[in-house]
């Protein structure tokens, strides 16, 4: 548990972790995890047909790597609420950052919450993901 | 014969299972160790390992089967070639355990159209969907936005 996270948080903190050179092989390897079997993730000549350069991530599995930014900052159990909005795809070769920035830490209910922002950045610069999350801590 | 390529599951609801977590988190590049080892879970007090905040995909992926909606019934018409997923939101009540049944409830619908900037006429489905637990207390929500583009979006 990230439970120790809490402690010490403020508003401005930040998380990132990165992937690098994305390939079609993670693409299908989501395909089979997430269970997306949409053709234009995994068929080249499907995603050329509709006019595309080449096949391309799900928004899912960016979405899900992203999710990764307050479980790992905070625990598994911790995030209470996630969004997100697509704004560019993923592509095979692409590098990602994905980052977090504490925007706000207040009390509810007599716990403790962080929001954050959350973003899903290529090497271009391009935002692929605009996200939020809320953590607080969780025991059962 | 054999059968459609999604047959039914019975009892409904999908059992979240502690392999499919294994596997999906890897397919996320996350290597928590509460979403892989059962040990360090229960040591944390947790009943076992916890499914990820996405984890639901692979349920929304399986929800024809249950009797959700699938595409086809959004009231649209919607060609998979240009539909796109704009966004997702989810709220959870508590953590998803592996040992648990789900069952994924269709909520309200909404579709409507807007003037894109770069592929015109634009079509959105918002979809809300619910997920109970076997005592049928809600654990997780989720809003899901479809948006189907006039053709290609060129990015």
């Amino acid at each position: 548990m990230s439970d120790s996270a809490f402690d010490n948080i403020k508003e401005g903190d930040q998380f990132a972790l990165e992937h690098n050179n994305f390939t079609r092989t993670d693409f299908v390897k989501y395909a089979g995890g997430g269970g997306d079997f949409n053709p234009i993730h995994h068929d080249e000549s499907f995603a050329k047909m509709a006019g595309n350069e080449s096949i391309f991530g799900m928004g899912m599995l960016t979405a899900g790597m992203l999710s990764s930014v307050p479980s790992k900052w905070f625990g598994a159990t911790s995030v209470k609420k996630y969004g997100v909005k697509f704004k560019s795809r993923l592509w095979p070769g692409d590098n990602v950052v994905f980052k977090g920035t504490v925007t706000k830490v207040y009390t509810e209910d007599n716990i403790k919450h962080v929001d954050m922002d959350l973003f899903a950045t290529n090497h271009k610069e391009e935002v692929l993901i605009q996200g939020y999350a809320t953590c607080r801590p969780w025991s059962p | 014969m054999f059968g459609p390529p999604v047959a039914s599951i019975n009892p409904p609801g999908l059992p979240i299972e502690r392999g499919k977590i294994h596997e999906f988190a890897c397919s996320i590049f996350d290597d928590n160790v509460l979403y892989h080892d059962e040990v360090a879970a229960k040591e944390a007090g947790l009943p076992s390992v916890v499914a990820p905040p996405t984890y639901s995909a692979v349920q929304a992926h399986f929800a024809s089967a249950e009797g959700m909606s699938g595409f086809g019934d959004l009231g649209m018409e919607l060609d998979l070639r240009f539909v796109l997923h704009g966004g997702q939101e989810f709220e959870y009540i508590r953590p998803v355990f592996a040992g648990e049944t789900l069952t994924s409830h269709q909520g309200e619908i909404k579709t409507y159209e807007k003037e894109g900037r770069r592929g015109g006429l634009m079509k959105f489905a918002e979809i809300e969907s619910y997920y109970t637990d076997e005592k049928g207390e809600v654990v997780l929500k989720i809003k899901n936005i479809l948006i189907q583009t006039a053709g290609v979006v060129k990015t």
